[in-house]
């Protein structure tokens, strides 16, 4: 009986040798070029990565940051990574910080703590950044800020307070152009001063700009989440001299996100149900035909070859991966797996 | 593993078709004469053996556990129970039955999972009736403070028929029950622990002839702000936990049972739970100052009575109310709803060797939620039962049960379970084990069950996504195993089980972004299996003036969705997200004179924390003891000093992804009892 015991306690000890499954990776970003991959990781357990992939090499590295800085946790939701130069400034929502990592390499160069719930990031040039940032909780929310970021010291030097949930910015003829998602603004800032110039009304909802080539300003609009508004969605476009005078293309239905430009800014890409759809910069309506029948979660464009990039989440508890697609689309040329929730790429 | 390699036949065997396993084993059941007869058996624990015995405890109870027959019970004794007054569910049944339980931190919300299941599959009853939180359809297990009950026990495997929606891996089953023991005892205790752990209980007892009253109470409250690290660029960085402290917690829990008459007990149980605490977020996450109130207030009032055939009917009515207020920086989610349930049955012995309970029960929700729109919703359920225990020989006992529930979407599927357990030797056993009413010998133990989990309010009602058509999950499965009692000595048994499960889980709900505008909606869509392997073994008794336990226990668990639909992206053929493949137990406990001694080890293999099976937290073990001195005081009174320490190893991990879990952490208690 006692053996019999015994045997059965070797066998509990023999289970507390039992391996861990494999956490080891590649240590280092495949060369350039390159792609940063954000993927949001699942809330609440601070599993927000960046991958690497190496265009020419094919290979991926999961996770650049934990992986080149001593198993460190990224943070909980990466929402925006944006390249100034050789560094890398990475908006960690939840975790209410701006991680600077030097590109390609992606040590870390600096946290920069003191912005709570940041969203996205633009520079005017290289030493001064701008962070968009909430305020207050869902249905509670308050008027958000705009974080002035010394890029040379990665301290927050000034804010500017704009309309709730201010999101992706754009940074066009000396402007920041702030779209202010749970109201119907945009946010027009003077780079130079950091003051709030004027504000433009849009549809509601606007969560993206871009600039086009003849300094035209493109919205995109679509209802905040539990409200209802007419049009529910819209595209809008106002010069930068003359923003009353609006073109408005609505959309039937609430939805339509990731609005992107082509790096020769002519060509305006963005997601609606469930396809991506792609129209000039010229159009006067909205495309009728899909551009790729794909449900992007991230897009964007390679500067350097017009290559496209697209994410897809798998939702919030599988790994989610992304396509690489030759310029104008068409088959993809690769297909990687990363982790939970990519929603964009950066480029190296 | 070697010792497992007879089982794993067997559990090939059920791989392939239990169904057909189960089936032989009831034709070898029924062969006549098979086995050995001894001249001299113990006392058999039956309804009919029973009958002897009413006149002491004329209407006690027949538990529903007598209609489980072949399946696997895990009971925490009242002695390692009293050990964990000042705690809650949580702590005792990791530590003391090796149950994994995914936790997010100390006093925060911590659920059950059996047999690989997920938390809205263990059925939660106290005194009979189902507890699970009508809107979440489970229980947080640091809601249930051990003082409002005085058993504990969880039932292994799919058992609706017996309890109802949710027991699907199992169902963890609380009591109070009347101490008939005349006179008056009582306790009072008080505890002080490491990062702010202060805390304090009592309990009086009181019974007469005709009426037994029992009074439970206990306070807790815990700072938690115990030092963790995280690994940053730099190294490894020291922190202090934020905004987890357990800012208090309550539980009053008074009963009474009253013998009316020569032939009937009336009882009255209520629990009532208080519980203020912040919410821990993940070490990623900055800035939250989340807060949750959670007040639960439960009445049960009961009557039994014993016909003068032999039968007992029951009726029981019970009224509960659960409140949940949640709130981060100015966001707030209250939710509250009342139950009323009502359950009545009947048991008949049916000539000396089977027993037949035939029962209904009701129940009625009303929930104001705010995740559901302005308004009251209100929802009603019923269900019928039949239980049927049928012992044809000593050395065989069999059940078969069935429950029909009605659900508002529909019926629920029909729940069968069928069990068997045969004792294939029995050894002439001294009359000093004889005497404890322990079965000794080999017994071989099957059963089969289908099983059922109601959609909750949630799924039915939250907006957006609420989808009223949900159907009931539906289950089924098996198991077989052996169990083998020996008596090694004269105050000594030795208590080896070993069991083989396998079960499916149909309809699985999970929430998809299906719904109207890509709202996430509970849907119908997965299969999941879950198979695998417990072994445990005990021994207890004692030598001279020590009194000993011991008991190592080992669960391999592979649990895999198995099929799913496009839209669910989580892949096939991977060990669930939060399932430990395996899991140790080792618990001891001594006693000696007034001196106490009590010690336990739990192992947990690496556990994925996704879907995709890529992020996991480490294998860990855990170690906890305790030591306790009484010392007896003039005038029928004692004082008892209780140390007792948790994760004694110092082990740095993670109880659940970017929560590290405590340091080791000591409490200090002292209790003076009168009895």
């Amino acid at each position: 009986m006692k053996k019999y015991l015994l045997t059965l306690l070797a066998g509990a000890a023999a289970l507390a040798s039992c391996s861990s499954p494999n956490d080891e990776f590649g240590p280092l970003v495949p060369a350039a070029p390159g792609v940063y991959v954000l993927s949001e990781g699942q809330f609440g357990q601070g599993g927000g990565t960046v991958s690497a992939y190496g265009i020419n090499s094919k290979t991926t590295l999961i996770d650049a940051f934990g992986s080149v800085n001593k198993s460190a946790a990224l943070g909980d939701v990466v929402q925006d990574m944006g390249v100034v130069n050789n560094r890398g400034y990475i908006c960690v929502n939840a975790s209410n910080k701006v991680e600077v990592v030097s590109v390609p390499d992606f040590t870390s160069v600096a946290t920069i703590r003191n912005i709570r719930q940041p969203r996205y990031f633009a520079a005017a040039s290289a030493t001064r950044g701008y962070v968009t940032a909430w305020r207050g909780p869902y249905t509670n929310y308050a008027p958000g800020k705009v974080m002035v970021l010394d890029l040379t010291t990665n301290t927050v030097i000034d804010s500017i307070t704009v309309g709730r949930c201010p999101e992706q910015l754009v940074v066009a003829n000396g402007n920041l152009y702030v779209p202010n998602s749970y109201d119907n603004t945009v946010s027009v800032i003077d780079a130079s001063t950091n003051k709030v110039t004027s504000t433009v009304t849009v549809a509601a909802g606007p969560t993206s700009v871009v600039a086009d080539q003849a300094n035209n300003l493109w919205v995109l609009c679509s209802q905040p989440y539990g409200t209802t508004s007419t049009p529910p969605a819209a595209l809008v476009r106002f010069a930068p001299g003359s923003t009353t005078a609006q073109l408005t293309l609505p959309f039937a239905s609430s939805g339509p996100s990731q609005l992107r430009i082509s790096p020769d800014k002519t060509q305006l890409y963005y997601s609606y149900n469930g396809a991506e759809y792609k129209m000039s910069t010229t159009a006067t309506a909205l495309p009728t035909t899909i551009f790729m029948r794909r449900n992007f979660n991230g897009f964007a464009i390679d500067p350097r070859d017009n290559s496209i990039y697209g994410a897809v989440s798998t939702g919030y508890t599988t790994n989610g991966y992304f396509l690489h697609y030759p310029a104008g689309g068409g088959k993809a040329l690769d297909s990687v797996t990363v982790r939970v929730g990519p929603n964009g790429f950066a480029f190296y | 593993m070697s010792v497992f390699n007879p089982l794993l036949g067997a559990f090939s065997c059920a791989r392939r078709g239990l169904a057909g396993c189960a089936l032989a084993l009831g034709l070898l059941a029924c062969l006549p004469g098979h086995g050995q007869a001894p001249a001299a058996r113990p006392p058999r624990d039956t309804l009919a053996g029973r009958r002897h015995r009413l006149p002491e405890a004329r209407v006690r109870a027949v538990r529903p556990e007598r209609f489980a027959v072949g399946s696997q019970r895990l009971e925490v004794d009242s002695a390692a129970l009293a050990q964990y007054r000042g705690g809650t569910a949580a702590d005792v049944l990791g530590a003391r039955l090796g149950l994994y339980i995914k936790n997010y931190g100390p006093g925060q919300l911590a659920t059950l999972s059996l047999r690989g299941t997920s938390a809205q599959h263990t059925a939660v009853l106290w005194n009979g009736l189902n507890i699970a939180l009508p809107t979440l359809g489970q229980n947080d297990l640091a809601l249930l403070p051990i003082s409002g009950n005085t058993q504990l026990s969880v039932q292994l495997g799919p058992a609706a028929a017996l309890y109802g929606s949710g027991a699907v891996g199992g169902a963890l089953v609380l009591r109070t029950e009347p101490d008939w023991r005349p006179g008056l005892r009582g306790s009072v205790q008080a505890d002080l622990g490491s990062f702010g752990l202060r805390g304090g209980s009592l309990e009086a007892r009181a019974a007469t002839a005709a009426v037994a009253v029992r009074v439970a109470a206990s306070y807790r409250q815990a700072q938690n702000d115990y030092p963790y690290l995280l690994r940053e660029p730099a190294g490894l960085v020291r922190y202090t936990m934020r905004n987890a402290a357990l800012r208090h917690q309550w539980s009053i829990s008074p009963d009474v049972a009253w013998r009316v008459g020569a032939a009937g007990e009336l009882t009255a149980a209520v629990w009532l739970t208080d519980t203020d605490r912040e919410i821990q977020q993940g070490t990623g996450v900055a800035g939250s100052n989340a807060r949750e109130i959670d007040q639960s207030r439960r009445l049960v009032l009961g009557y039994r009575q014993v016909t003068p055939r032999g039968g007992q009917w029951q009726v029981r009515g019970a009224w509960f109310e659960d409140i949940i207020n949640y709130s981060d920086q100015g966001a707030v989610s209250n939710s509250r709803v009342r139950t009323t349930q009502s359950q009545a049955e009947y048991t008949a012995p049916l000539g000396a060797r089977a027993s037949l309970r035939l029962g209904v029960e009701a129940q009625h929700f009303v929930a104001v939620v705010d995740g559901y729109g302005p308004d009251a919703i209100a929802e009603n359920r019923a269900a019928a039962f039949g239980l049927l225990r049928y012992d044809p020989r000593p050395g065989l006992r069999l059940s078969a049960n069935v429950r029909q529930a009605a659900l508002p979407a529909g019926l629920a599927p029909l729940t069968p379970t069928l069990g068997a357990e045969w004792d294939l030797h029995r050894p002439a056993a001294p009359d000093s084990v004889a005497a404890a009413a322990d079965r000794l010998g080999l017994t071989l133990k099957a059963s089969v069950a289908r099983t059922y989990r109601a959609p909750t309010l949630n799924e039915r009602y939250w907006r957006p996504g609420g989808n009223p058509d949900l159907l009931a999950e539906s289950g089924h499965g098996y198991e077989a195993g052996l169990r083998h009692r020996v008596a090694p000595g004269a105050r000594l048994v030795l208590e080896t089980e070993l069991t083989a499960f396998y079960q499916l889980v149909d309809n699985w709900v999970q929430w998809l972004p299906l719904g109207v505008g890509g709202a996430y909606s509970p849907r119908n869509l997965r299969q999941v299996r879950s198979q695998g392997l417990e072994a445990s073994t005990a021994l207890r008794g004692h030598l001279g003036r020590h009194r000993a336990a011991a008991r190592v226990a080992y669960s391999y668990t592979q649990t895999q969705k198995t099929q799913g639909v496009a839209a669910d992206a989580d892949p096939v053929g991977v060990q669930l997200a939060f399932v430990p493949l395996h899991r140790a137990n080792f618990t001891t406990d001594h006693a000696w004179r007034g001196w106490l001694g009590s010690a336990t080890y739990t192992f947990m293999s690496y556990v994925y924390t996704d879907a995709s099976a890529s992020g996991f937290l480490p294998a860990v073990g855990l170690l906890s003891a305790t030591l306790g001195r009484t010392v007896a005081l003039p005038g029928r009174t004692s004082l008892t000093l209780l140390l007792q320490s948790t994760n004694l190893l110092d082990r740095r991990y993670d109880s659940y992804p970017a929560r590290p879990a405590p340091p080791r952490a000591y409490t200090v208690s002292l209790r003076f009892s009168y009895h």
